[in-house]
């Protein structure tokens, strides 16, 4: 009976060191990540609608219905990653720059970019003294995020009123880019 | 002999059935760690960022979400209305009161999964700040209901449980320091339609 006593102990030790290490390793190994799935749904550098389009599950569940958001996977490694948009009158967008495990980094919306404008440069610590030797004149309103990872995803979110700011917004997301840069 | 074997696999059976069985049943409750609740309303925020804990981490990880930032905003849930019964979509509620100071907000009524109620109809289950008619002293009443009521309607569709989520953008209240003054509306239930 001591014995059987001392199995489940022993058992329930197992348990409690188990439940610790499998809620580390989820987010290392879970295949049902952001990046997990924007991999699947498209190649780096590359914007893709997270918002279902008619028929077809979202890649990623976009919260808000009255959101319309796309995303680029970037690795640093490469080189930095610039998010352009075009110009416009749009009521609201946003920027969020997640590491791989989801996390978000650094956020900001139109209110905070240089004349309204989505221009964004993501970039490792080391990168950034590498172009604040000499700054090109293509960065000059910029908004430059440092990062200190390797792989991450950038989000731009917009927000649509009413369906008759559907074509201005669709044309803002569908009009931005996500290129690789070498500083 | 036997016996040493059977005992091992119970401790074994015991360890991979409890350790990963526990996680599991944390990750799937609603309830969380670092929740911070304001009357009805429940946020998490911190939920998406580093400095969350393990349990969110795995709970981001594991459901594929991107998190608002502190510069886009804040979501609030609400399960339950005032009286502290389970939000039903066949039912009838008002939602009234101030809202916190934002660039605007966004309500909209969801189901278990937390996407939106589909109506079946051109109108959405989601209204948001600039539509919204306000009473002299800037609140609002919002009237949730199967069948078009005047003033502000918010309309669903259907049975069952129902979630409500109250975001709102570019705001104060993101970056914490006051959560704990803010005044979030009441949600009252006005009837059901049995």
């Amino acid at each position: 009976m001591r014995r059987v006593l001392h199995a489940v102990l022993l058992g329930l030790l197992g348990a409690g060191i188990l439940h610790i290490a499998v809620l580390l390793l989820v987010p290392k190994l879970t295949e049902r990540s952001a990046w997990s799935r924007l991999a699947t749904a498209s190649d780096l550098y590359k914007m893709t609608r997270l918002t279902a389009e008619t028929g077809g599950a979202p890649v990623v569940k976009s919260v808000d219905p009255l959101f319309a958001a796309i995303a680029c996977r970037f690795d640093l490694a490469d080189g930095m990653v610039q998010v352009k948009g075009p110009p416009g009158t749009i009521p609201f967008w946003s920027v969020s720059v997640y590491d791989r495990n989801g996390h978000n980094i650094y956020s900001f919306n139109d209110h905070g970019a240089s004349k309204g404008l989505l221009d964004a440069v993501v970039l490792t610590p080391a990168q950034m003294l590498e172009v604040r030797k000499d700054l090109p004149p293509e960065y000059q309103g910029s908004v430059f995020v440092e990062a200190p990872i390797d792989n991450g995803i950038v989000v731009v979110r917009s927000f649509i009123p009413d369906e008759s700011w559907r074509p201005a917004v669709m044309q803002f997301l569908g009009g931005s880019s996500c290129d690789l840069r070498q500083p | 002999m036997l016996k040493n074997v059977f005992l091992t696999l119970l401790a074994l059976a015991i360890a991979i059935g409890g350790g990963g069985g526990s996680v599991w049943y944390m990750l799937e409750a609603q309830e969380g760690v670092g929740a911070i609740r304001i009357g009805m309303w429940t946020a998490f925020p911190d939920i998406g960022t580093p400095e969350a804990d393990p349990y969110s981490k795995a709970r981001v990880a594991r459901e594929g979400v991107l998190a608002l930032g502190r510069a886009e905003g804040l979501a609030f849930v609400a399960k339950q209305d005032s009286g502290g019964e389970q939000l039903r979509r066949e039912c009838s509620y008002s939602i009234e009161g101030g809202f916190p100071t934002a660039r605007f907000w966004t309500l909209y009524a969801a189901d278990q999964s937390l996407d939106v109620i589909v109506t079946g109809k051109p109108r959405p289950a989601a209204l948001q700040s600039y539509e919204i008619l306000r009473q002299p002293d800037n609140s609002a009443i919002i009237s949730v209901s199967n069948n078009p009521s005047p003033g502000n309607w918010l309309p669903v569709q259907g049975t069952g449980t129902m979630y409500f989520v109250l975001t709102f953008y570019d705001t104060p209240i993101a970056s914490s320091t006051g959560l704990s003054d803010v005044v979030l509306p009441q949600i009252l239930k006005a009837g059901c339609n049995a």
